[in-house]
């Protein structure tokens, strides 16, 4: 059984950052940095029990959306039969295991049907799991980067093209990364940095109260799991009950100009290259005002989303912290 | 040997038995010396066990494969449906994982032993195969620290840590003797085995009162432990120790006693700057009385064991340089470092540029994909895979037939380890003219340097009367230039001591990592005038310098400090540079933008 999430003590920012990208996905993910033992893995994991469900066609491994990009399969099948079956699906945390190798990651030849049939099957991979779904990476800095190139890859097609052993296949690859990381073990590459949508560090709390809360609530939960998960039932259910409500509200959330205009000047103040930065702070102060059930952005919303965006997107001297660029983005922040 | 025959060594005895009670005490790291029982003690844990608990040991040439489950091969060909073979993560779920000699262990291992241990689960997403198990065990491990360091990470999943020392006392050592050569000590495991059992099931009656999680807290906070992983072992520690004195409530005796167990890992390497945090309070009396609930503002003491045979049981401190009459001098100037031509032939050094990864020459490194090519190793996977479409045709019946063309191999990958050691001499003389800021600056220009590469980065500082190792290998730049701001400096120049600390270190990781490049680079004026030996500076220094570029896979580069043109220059550094066999450069060098991307330079890119 998991840690039911809204039990975690504070870490209000990591929680926040993974809800935002429930509420739109299309955010493209988390960064968790942070200390050893301050929870991260535990709220990954955790989120899984508030996601929400999605339309997707039936028995299709690859979560294929009725009407977005389809993998080789549906798209033949609606060829064939002029028409998909849809359903609804639980959203997932699909965890990617360090020692993964590269066959298990994109896809490879069906054994079996092989051997029995004596036809060539495309047998999906983890990729195919995560197309819609959250792709979770512990310990990121430390996966090989030979998988790393080949998740940079289908990140950035949002496809994963499967060439091997005989077997072609196409399929939609979207997923949101979440990765945690511990800096002390080594630095991310700035390929896969940028491919994080948001990030947030994590530190321990030095709270007498909430050190004693945490204690409190994990001996509750180790002493009888099922009985805390009913204790906390009612906060999951209002807290899925807020997401989803954001999640309906959160496209017709209009983002004006007076807007746009508040957050080009911040990321043009902080000379920030590319506009990758520009479009996930808008779409990140979208979710934000959705979770906070205002119908407008305001500049608080902008301000708080620089936060989660920006992070990791600063041109630092290679060895300044994350973090150490604080005063840069106070700075900009004030303009708005 | 049984538990209860063990001599000696109480704390590390009762942080088996609190194990043995409850797992969730989260395992026990012993640390000390070769030979003096810490194996030993850690495997007396399987007599005391729950019978049927899985006692695993993970031998130090594990694979991945092994580790994590793989293909078997004679099920799979004959059934032509892939079948899972177990690894040790499954053995020892439920259970114990037994490593000794924890910190030789290779660091992919490391970070797949806790990656799984993390998540209670092993995923196996490899070799053709998907499967998923529960794998919740607790780790039981012994290193003898001066053959490598642990990484913090790992340190951190051991609930507990106890230090192991030479016993001293001719009483002890007799029963040691008297013990091994003894196999009938079965009477009093069998009382032990009983009072276990006993504290088993008192253990889910055993209550903590609020002011005591208030104490833990407390204890937690002024030790200035990272994350909040040793509240949750001290709790757990502390309710086993109850339930282990038949007591339903735990009490503050109960936590002070285990503290130092769940504690003595957890400290912080280094105490952060004194600006913002304020040093730890000594470790806590025995004899206080808990806080009364009434009153939060009270800050209880830390805990520590009251007896006083239990001080040499304390862990290896952090590296607390002796607030003594010294300055810490700022980073100097950064420059950009140009690339010039290299003298010495680099040639063998061609095909491993950083970043770039060798294929594993042995059977270690992670197997990432299958290849045609031949080498030891078959991808029965991917041999099965080129196989499997033809089986139909080869009229297969009843094992799978492979053909030579069908073969596959794996291809290993490890990254390839570069290490670049500074060190830093941090005495008296470089603080004149203020030569320390020059020095960090060129430090930090050749760690901006190392980041670019991602090489990984140590720093050793010499002064006074020794030397030492500031910042263990990290690939954390980051973490580095940290370390670097905060290097002080005064006192005598014990050159020696700084050579002598380089040379273990290389000793230590190439051990570890065979296949590890070196660089090191020498910051210093070179004017030796402490020596660690008997010998005087100069000889010692020689001596040292000698033993170094007998070396195989090592650069050395000398930077000079001293302050050139003046009638005190002395040109100490050249000769020691030429002693090593290494590149010599002043900063002024360095300054004036003639040189030099050492670093690149000696870690070619291929």
């Amino acid at each position: 059984m998991i840690f039911p999430f809204s039990a975690i003590v504070d870490q209000e920012e990591m929680k926040t950052g993974l809800i935002l990208n429930v509420i739109d996905p299309s955010i493209g993910g988390l960064l968790i940095m942070g200390e050893k033992g301050t929870g991260k893995s535990t709220a990954v994991r955790a989120l899984a029990d508030l996601l929400p469900e999605i339309e997707a066609v039936k028995d299709c491994p690859f979560t294929c959306d009725p009407s977005g990009v389809l993998c080789s399969k549906c798209t033949e099948d609606l060829q064939n039969e002029g028409h998909l079956h849809p359903t609804r699906k639980k959203m997932r945390v699909v965890e990617l295991p360090l020692g993964i190798t590269e066959d298990r990651l994109v896809g490879t030849l069906d054994i079996e049907h092989a051997i029995k049939k004596g036809e060539k099957r495309f047998e999906p991979g983890i990729l195919a799991d995560a197309n819609r779904n959250f792709l979770y990476v512990d310990e990121v800095n430390l996966l090989e980067d030979h998988i790393v190139d080949l998740l940079l890859d289908s990140a950035a097609m949002g496809v994963n093209t499967v060439e091997r052993e005989g077997v072609s296949f196409v399929h939609p690859a979207r997923f949101m990364l979440v990765g945690t990381m511990n800096p002390e073990e080594g630095d991310l590459r700035p390929q896969l940095l940028d491919r994080f949508g948001l990030c947030v560090g994590v530190t321990s709390l030095y709270d007498k109260g909430q050190r004693i809360e945490i204690l409190r609530r994990r001996a509750a939960f180790d002493s009888d799991q099922g009985l805390f998960y009913k204790q906390w039932n009612g906060e999951q259910q209002k807290l899925s009950g807020r997401i989803s409500a954001a999640r309906s509200i959160v496209d017709s959330i209009p983002m004006d100009d007076r807007v746009l205009e508040k957050i080009v000047s911040v990321t043009a103040s902080l000379k920030l290259d590319g506009h990758r930065a520009d479009i996930v702070m808008m779409k990140t102060s979208r979710a934000l005002a959705a979770f906070r059930e205002l119908s407008t952005i305001g500049s608080d919303e902008i301000r708080d989303a620089a936060w989660f965006a920006l992070r990791h997107r600063l041109k630092r001297l290679p060895f300044e912290e994350i973090g150490a660029e604080r005063e840069k983005v106070t700075e900009a922040l004030a303009l708005i | 040997m049984r538990c209860s025959s063990f001599i000696g060594h109480d704390e590390a005895k009762l942080a088996i038995i609190l194990n043995a009670i409850d797992p969730r005490c989260g395992g026990v790291l012993f640390v000390g010396e070769k030979g003096c029982g810490k194996s030993t003690l850690a495997r007396s844990l399987r007599s005391i066990l729950p019978s049927g608990t899985p006692f695993v040991e993970l031998p130090l040439n594990v694979t991945d494969e092994s580790l994590l489950g793989t293909i078997a091969i004679e099920d799979t060909l004959r059934t032509g449906a892939r079948v899972f073979q177990h690894g040790l993560f499954s053995r020892a779920h439920g259970g114990v994982l037994f490593i000794d000699d924890v910190n030789l262990l290779s660091p992919e291992i490391v970070s797949l032993i806790l990656e799984v241990q993390g998540r209670g689960e092993n995923i196996v997403e490899r070799e053709g195969l998907r499967m998923r198990h529960p794998a919740s065990f607790i780790l039981v491990a012994s290193m003898y620290p001066e053959e490598g360091d642990l990484s913090p990470h790992l340190l951190d999943r051991f609930g507990m840590c106890a230090g192991f020392e030479r016993l001293t006392d001719a009483g002890e050592r007799m029963s040691v003797v008297r013990a091994a050569i003894c196999q009938d000590q079965t009477d009093a495991d069998l009382e032990l085995t009983e009072r276990i059992e006993v504290a088993r099931k008192i253990l889910p009656t055993v209550s903590v009162r609020d002011r005591f999680l208030e104490y833990i807290a407390d204890i937690c906070i002024n030790y200035n432990v990272a994350g909040h992983r040793a509240d949750l072992y001290l709790l757990a520690a502390a309710r086993a120790h109850a339930a282990f004195k038949g007591n339903e409530d735990v009490t503050r005796e109960d936590i002070n006693t285990v503290a130092s167990l769940v504690l003595m890992h957890r400290r912080r390497e280094l105490q952060p700057p004194p600006d913002q945090q304020e040093d730890p309070p000594p470790p806590p009396e025995h004899n206080h009385e808990p806080p009364p609930d009434n009153q939060q503002e009270q800050q209880p003491e830390p805990p520590q064991n009251n007896t006083d045979e239990q001080e040499h049981d304390q862990p290896p401190k952090p590296h607390e340089l002796p607030p003594q009459k010294e300055e810490v001098f700022t980073v100097g100037q950064t420059f950009q470092l140009k690339r010039i031509a290299f003298r010495k032939d680099r040639l063998e050094r061609a095909a491993s540029g950083r970043r770039t990864r060798t294929r594993a020459r042995n059977r270690g490194g992670r197997y990432v994909k299958s290849v045609l090519r031949q080498n030891r190793d078959i991808a029965i996977d991917a041999t099965l895979r080129a196989a499997a479409p033809f089986q139909l045709v080869r009229k297969r019946t009843d094992v799978v037939v492979i053909n030579e063309e069908d073969f596959r191999y794996k291809r290993k990958e490890r990254k390839m380890g570069h290490l670049a050691i500074f060190i830093v001499d941090g005495s008296g003389s470089m603080g004149a003219q203020k030569r320390m800021v020059a020095a960090k600056g060129a430090v930090q220009s050749l760690l901006m340097d190392c980041y670019q590469k991602r090489d990984t980065v140590a720093i050793i500082v010499f002064r006074k009367d020794r030397a030492e190792v500031v910042l263990e290998p990290t690939a954390s730049v980051e973490h580095a230039a940290r370390r670097l701001r905060e290097i002080p400096v005064g006192g005598k120049t014990p050159l020696g001591a700084g050579l002598l600390e380089a040379y273990r270190l290389l000793q230590r990781v190439g051990r570890k990592r065979p296949e590890t490049r070196f660089l090191i680079l020498l910051i210093t004026d070179g004017r030796a005038n402490q020596s660690v030996t008997e010998m005087p500076p100069d000889e010692e220094v020689a001596r040292m310098a000698a033993l170094m570029s007998e070396q195989a896979g090592i650069d050395i580069v000398v930077v000079d400090t001293e302050e050139k043109g003046r009638f005190t220059t002395m040109d100490r550094a050249a000769s020691i540079a030429a002693l090593l066999g290494a590149d010599y450069h002043t900063i002024e060098d360095l300054k004036a933008d003639y040189l030099v991307d050492i670093v690149k330079r000696s870690f070619p890119e291929v």
